[in-house]
């Protein structure tokens, strides 16, 4: 085969794998304007109702803003967690270093259904041992997100951290700046951008969690996730393509937003 | 640098007391992993106890120390076809993955400039960060009864092949799901790979496909290894996609595990659920990991 030809066949493959990934994408925001009653080809026409009644849904309101806040708090709590942290890998030297790390990354590595089980009925132990409801409230589902989101903000965070050059804070500290200071003026500045794209990052995975969350919501708290999911059940309308679209907008700007900031393919 | 590190010859009046140090950091880490011990590493521990319980229906969960849970798994002939439909699409899907996966990795490190390769891995990321539960309503749309497909294919004239609730359908939807994640991974590896090789290659006369089997493939195996299990572990742990678009009659393991441990209330047998997922993955992956490298080492020989 010729140079051209080779070309041309990895282009169309490339093309058609695009495509089918991004298909999903675009076909869920194109049918949320669809007229028909029940989600089907081809259009009977085209409307924005569904918009209009997603809103009027109480579950998909709710839904999303607990997602918002549980979002919220999961990114601030995996920052305040997970900067301290990738600064100890990465700038402190200590034994059982690597063991460390392997289990800060853990929350990544363990399947979302297994780890949720296991929370649940851990939380399901402590109520009965304290007498204080766990399961199904706020605190659970907290404690639940900022776990899935630390292994992210530490990625981002170390990788970003490995790179700064290091003789700056150490001719800081030289010229009499003490350890905060030089914490404060020169290594966090230095790590802001990746800070930013932590923070979007875990808000995102904190958003879309699924799997984790169906063990810990209860009735009247539910994520947005998994108020789609019950719905889902029961019927496929426009309602569901209309939050799928306000889902993907917010996602899809939080991305490249981060973008800017630190490269989003060094995440995975 | 040696004589940044003395202050006091550089700047004697401005010399801080004690040497100059970077901050304490080591411990930072201490509140982060407190939050996984006991939120995670203490929950799987309590779980894998639990595993040896008995359950008495009605009373819940007796204290006991029984294999029944993983005698109940092996014996039942259910729960064994979940294993094994987990493992064959879990299997088929990595497969696609890595075939479909493989072609877009190489065109993007390859013949395509870095401007639009990053706009193009942020529109194969964008997806992947959808959320399960809108990718697989997506799904639902396009492979239903009257889906995008079935519309298309019945504009040629044909009749619509039933897809939902098929593991044909799974297929897709897992494939969707872990499909960016082998390209993202193979596209890091490739990057590293000289191009000056395949031109060498190629120089001397090689074909494209020979030029892939004997220099990019064998320098691309760690890469390979990697986005293989990463897709192998994923599919294998889908909830979302088998529960939705596989529908009731489909059973994998995740949804079983939750089936169990929420609905049932069984929490041994879920436990020892979670466990024989969790060790058929990890010995699978294992096994292929040595396998692997003990053939690429006697292929870089």
């Amino acid at each position: 085969m010729s140079r051209a030809g080779i070309r041309r066949t990895y282009g169309a493959i490339s093309g058609t794998v695009l495509a089918f990934i991004v298909l999903p994408l675009v076909v869920i925001v194109w049918v949320s304007f669809f007229a028909n009653r029940i989600l089907a080809f081809p259009a009977h026409g085209y409307t924005l109702d569904w918009y209009a009644r997603a809103l009027d849904t109480d579950a998909f309101r709710d839904g999303f803003i607990t997602s918002v806040q549980t979002a919220l708090f999961a990114t601030a709590a995996s920052l305040a967690l997970g900067v301290p942290a990738s600064l100890g890998l990465v700038r402190g030297r200590f034994p059982g270093r690597d063991a460390v790390q392997a289990l800060l990354l853990a929350p990544m590595v363990v399947p979302g259904i297994v780890g949720g089980a296991a929370l649940f009925i851990a939380f399901i132990e402590v109520e009965a041992l304290l007498d204080i409801q766990v399961a199904g409230t706020i605190g659970g589902l907290l404690v639940a997100h900022t776990l899935i989101a630390l292994p992210w903000t530490i990625r981002l965070v170390s990788a970003s951290l490995a790179s700064a050059d290091r003789a700056i804070e150490e001719a800081a500290a030289s010229l009499g700046a003490g350890p905060l200071t030089v914490l404060r003026r020169v290594t966090l500045p230095a790590i802001r951008p990746a800070i930013v794209a932590a923070a979007l990052f875990s808000f995102v995975i904190s958003f879309i969690d699924l799997e984790k969350s169906i063990f810990l919501v209860g009735p009247g708290r539910t994520t947005l996730q998994i108020a789609l999911v019950n719905y889902l059940e029961w019927n496929l309308d426009g309602t569901v393509a209309a939050v799928a679209t306000v889902q993907i907008l917010i996602v899809g700007a939080a991305l490249l937003v981060s973008d800017r900031y630190a490269r989003l393919a060094q995440a995975f | 640098m040696a004589t940044l590190a003395h202050p006091e010859v550089l700047a004697p009046d401005f010399a801080p007391r004690s040497r100059p140090r970077i901050p304490r950091v080591i411990g930072g880490v201490l509140p982060g992993t407190l939050l996984v011990v006991i939120a995670l590493l203490g929950p799987l521990a309590l779980m894998f106890r639990y595993s040896f319980n008995r359950f008495v229906p009605g009373e819940l969960m007796v204290e006991g120390f029984t294999l029944a849970n993983y005698a109940k798994f092996l014996h039942d002939a259910f729960y064994r076809d979940v294993l094994l439909t987990t493992l064959w699409v879990a299997a088929l899907s990595t497969l696609i993955c890595l075939a479909l996966g493989f072609p877009v990795a190489y065109a993007l490190v390859r013949q395509v400039g870095s401007r639009w390769k990053s706009r193009l891995l942020i529109l194969i990321i964008l997806p992947l960060l959808m959320g399960n539960a809108v990718r697989t309503a997506a799904w639902m749309v396009i492979l239903g009864d009257k889906g995008l497909l079935a519309a298309l294919v019945s504009a040629v004239g044909l009749t619509p092949p039933r897809l939902m609730y098929t593991p044909t359908a799974v297929v897709i939807g897992l494939v969707s799901v872990t499909l960016p994640f082998m390209i993202v991974t193979l596209q890091s590896v490739i990057e590293r790979i000289d191009p000056v090789l395949e031109e060498a290659a190629e120089s001397l006369g090689a074909g494209h496909l020979t030029i892939l089997r004997r220099v990019v493939l064998p320098l691309a195996l760690p890469g390979l290894l990697a986005g293989t299990m990463l897709c192998f572990i994923l599919s294998m742990n889908a909830y979302a996609t088998p529960v939705l678009i596989g529908g009731p009659q489909f059973h994998m393991m995740a949804p079983e595990v939750y089936q169990q441990v929420a609905k049932a209330m069984n929490w041994p047998f879920g436990a020892a659920l979670a466990f024989v997922l969790m060790t058929v993955t990890l010995v699978l992956t294992t096994t292929a990991n040595v396998l692997v490298q003990r053939r690429y080492r006697r292929w870089s020989e």
